[in-house]
Parts: structure tokens; C-alpha cells; sequence
């Protein structure tokens, strides 16, 4: 994996360290990055887009912690080979949820029926 | 007996000495407050940006804090040393870069690198050299003929290049364009993260800030308002919106607090010691929005 991969938006109100976490997340999820494959060094990554090294191991110690990734020995990081390329339906549903959420909440502000919201979603879905 | 039982004190703790206190800084120009009793302590390796509105008082902390000027009350050390008492070799393990630089104008660029580079024990002159070429300075021509931007490029490669201990730029971006701005960036976030250089930059761009810095200091008329770990501060704070009707229910704590013409409310509002919002953003018709370090800054410091 090269560390371009990664998309870092510093003056999101998301701290940079989740944001490499999700993203490992999903990339791990879809497939596009394979169990054993080995991460981009710290400093690579740091240097790479101008950030802190201790972000970027602060967000690779909590994929390690999460089980997404593992330390190999004299290589790095790598994307843990316990984990499936696809996984379970609801562990990739589990990703979507914050995007539920958020949308849940601006249907309710603007005071939209939930059956309305759901049409649309179902359509955008190609149900 | 004090200094004998700090003396005793010091030995028997291994707590590494902080590259950069300050206690009590208080300063003023023509009778306007620029300091009002800041007190900062800078841990070892870590980065801290300084931010504030323009006349905030971010330069004169900085020199206050170096003993570049010597502050109405209060005290600053740089390495255990009063900053206005600082022996040679403390000195040659800070680097400080101005906003304005204007010494040894009488001197070419490269002249001055050659200079300097003497004084400093682990002066790196590969890394002058390419960095001069790199950020497009002519090494021939004198200092005092260079453009504000230019001189303080040079002087930052000669503040780099020492590999000081302590690196303190105040304003440092301005002179540079988007690509050696970058360049910058990824120097000091390297250091701090490798070699372990403790760094103290003043800015108003809040994203570079949000790149590098580990910690950021909010300075607002002469006072530290908020310091805080920088991912610590995106977790930590929201703006809460409360609609007209029910904004009597607003928290009494806020950070800052706002009425919108419509009569709806705004509150900078932090999470109590469970992670957990304040009561008033469970309300129907409430509203919690993250913020960036910007949209933070310019709430609180309205």
C-alpha cells in the first residue's frame, strides 16, 4: 500500500488519527487492501503528508488494538491475516452507521416523513 | 534553604527539564496590555502551535518567553535557565526565527550560512545548501537586498540547519508558497517525531497547525483562553444550537456563547466527564455540530 492512498483533511472537525483509522477500515472492508499486506512505515506516511508520526501511530496502535492490522516482525505493519478480504454483511453495515446517522438526523430536521426518505433511499439503491 | 531542598529536589526526579516555561508573563506597549499573565509549559518533543487574532499578543510571548525582552512581571526558562540569564551553550541548542529578521544585512546568503554554521556544533551545511536551492534563493546576494519573504526563508534554513534542541518560528508561513510551506511542515513534524526537537510555532493558518501540531494554544488579549491536545480539542468541543423556543434551556457552561438574530442560541459547549453532551442537546429541535480548530477559534475568540 502506498501511503497517496490515504486522504488527510487537517482542518476537518475530524481528528486526523480517526481519520486514518477509517479509512483503513473501509479499504480493509472492500477488498482493496488484502490480509498480509504491509502498511507504509510511520514515517512515511508522516512525511508523506506533513503530519505528526505520533498520529500516524496512534491510529495504526488503534487498528492494531481493533484487530484490523499486526505487527510483523521486521516489516511493520500489515493488515492482519485473520481477516477475511469481505467481511460479515453487518460488520460492513456497521460502517455506513455514523452516514445513517447523519442522515436520520438532517430527514428529522427538516421534518421528513420516514417513509418518504426511505422511497428515495431504495431508489438511489436500484431496488 | 529553599535552593538546597530544590537542589535535592531536582536530583532525586527524572523528569526531563522543559525546553520552555513560562510563569506569570505580564507586558505592556504605551499602557495597552499585550501580556496578562500567561503561564505555558512546553514538554519535551512535543509541538506547539500558538494561535490568536493579529495584536493578540503571539511575538511578544515568544520574546518574552526567549528573554528577547524583558516582561513588566513574571518569568520565563528555556532549559531550566532564566530566559534573560542564558549561557552560551543553552543558546546554541535554541533556534529562533522572527517574523522580521534583520540581522548580518551586510552579509550574502550564503555568507551568512557559512558564518553561522560555525557556532553550532551539529550544523548540517548539505541541508542549508539544497534547501537555498530548493526554495529559490540566490546564495550571492546580500541579505539587506533580499525581499521580507526571502530573508526569512534564509533565516528559517539557518534555524533548520543548526538542528537546535528548542525551534521557536513565529509566523512562519507567511513567507513561504504552498509547496515549501509543505516542505516546512513535514521538517518540523519529522523532527519532533524522530530526533525529538521540541517546537513552539506562532501561525494563522489553523490547518497547518492541525497538521504538525500536537498541542495548540489559544492566546486572546494577553491571556492563554484554551490549550489542548489538538485531537483532544475536536473531540472535546461542539457548537450546540438551540432553536428560539427552547433556548432557556441552554447549559450555563459554555466556552462562548452567541444570539442569532432569530433568537436561536449558539454555545461552545465541552463534554462532561462521561464523553456526554450537555442535557440540552437531547431536545427535540437541538443541534450538535463538530468543529474544526478555525470554526473554534473564531467562536471563542469573538
Amino acid at each position: 500500500m502506498d501511503a497517496s492512498l490515504l486522504t488527510i483533511q487537517p482542518n476537518a472537525p475530524e481528528p486526523i488519527y480517526r481519520q486514518i483509522v477509517d479509512q483503513l477500515r473501509r479499504l480493509i472492508a472492500s477488498g482493496q487492501l488484502l490480509a498480509g499486506e504491509v502498511l507504509p512505515s510511520v514515517r512515511d506516511v508522516a512525511g508523506f503528508h506533513a503530519i505528526n508520526p505520533m498520529t500516524v501511530s496512534r491510529a495504526y496502535g488503534m487498528a492494531e488494538a481493533e484487530g484490523l492490522l499486526e505487527r510483523l516482525r521486521g516489516k511493520g505493519m500489515a493488515v492482519a491475516a485473520t481477516r477475511k478480504a469481505v467481511q460479515s454483511e453487518s460488520q460492513r453495515m456497521a460502517l455506513l452507521e455514523p452516514q445513517l446517522q447523519a442522515l436520520a438526523r438532517h430527514a428529522n430536521e427538516l421534518e421528513l416523513p420516514a417513509d418518504a426518505v426511505l422511497r428515495r433511499l431504495a431508489k438511489l439503491l436500484g431496488d | 534553604m529553599n535552593a538546597v531542598f530544590n537542589a535535592v529536589h531536582m536530583e532525586t526526579t527524572h523528569e526531563p527539564v522543559s525546553p520552555l516555561v513560562a510563569q506569570g508573563l505580564a507586558h505592556c506597549y504605551e499602557g495597552s496590555n499585550a501580556l496578562n499573565g500567561v503561564d505555558l509549559t512546553i514538554a519535551p518533543g512535543s509541538v506547539l502551535g500558538l494561535i490568536g487574532r493579529n495584536g493578540a499578543g503571539k511575538s511578544t510571548l515568544i520574546r518574552a518567553m526567549l528573554g528577547l525582552l524583558q516582561p513588566i512581571s513574571g518569568t520565563a526558562f528555556v532549559f531550566g535557565e532564566p530566559a534573560l540569564k542564558l549561557s552560551d551553550d543553552t543558546k546554541s541548542r535554541i533556534a529562533y526565527v522572527p517574523q522580521q529578521p534583520d540581522a548580518l544585512a551586510w552579509l550574502t546568503a550564503q555568507q551568512m550560512l557559512d558564518f553561522v554554521g560555525r557556532f553550532y556544533p551539529r550544523w548540517d551545511s548539505a541541508f542549508a545548501k539544497s534547501t537555498l536551492e530548493r526554495w529559490k534563493i540566490q546564495p550571492n546576494r546580500l541579505l539587506a537586498k533580499l525581499s521580507p519573504g526571502e530573508r526569512q526563508r534564509v533565516d528559517l534554513i539557518r534555524a533548520l540547519a543548526s538542528q537546535p534542541e528548542l525551534l521557536v518560528l513565529d509566523e512562519p508561513a507567511a513567507a513561504l508558497d504552498p509547496v515549501a510551506r509543505r516542505e516546512l511542515l513535514r521538517e518540523l513534524a519529522l523532527r519532533a517525531g524522530e530526533a525529538g526537537t521540541t517546537v513552539l510555532f506562532s501561525t494563522h493558518i489553523v490547518s497547518d497547525l492541525e497538521r504538525v501540531a500536537s498541542e495548540v494554544a489559544f492566546l486572546h488579549e494577553g491571556k492563554i483562553l484554551l490549550r489542548c491536545g489538538v485531537d483532544d480539542t475536536k473531540e472535546r468541543y461542539a457548537r450546540l444550537w438551540l432553536p428560539a423556543k427552547i433556548s432557556a434551556a441552554a447549559p450555563s457552561q459554555s466556552l462562548s456563547r452567541r444570539r442569532n438574530e432569530d433568537g436561536s442560541l449558539s454555545l461552545i459547549v465541552a463534554r462532561d466527564a462521561n464523553g456526554q453532551w450537555p442535557e440540552a442537546s437531547t431536545l427535540p429541535g437541538a443541534r450538535i455540530d463538530a468543529l474544526g480548530l478555525e470554526d473554534l477559534f473564531v467562536e471563542i475568540a469573538e
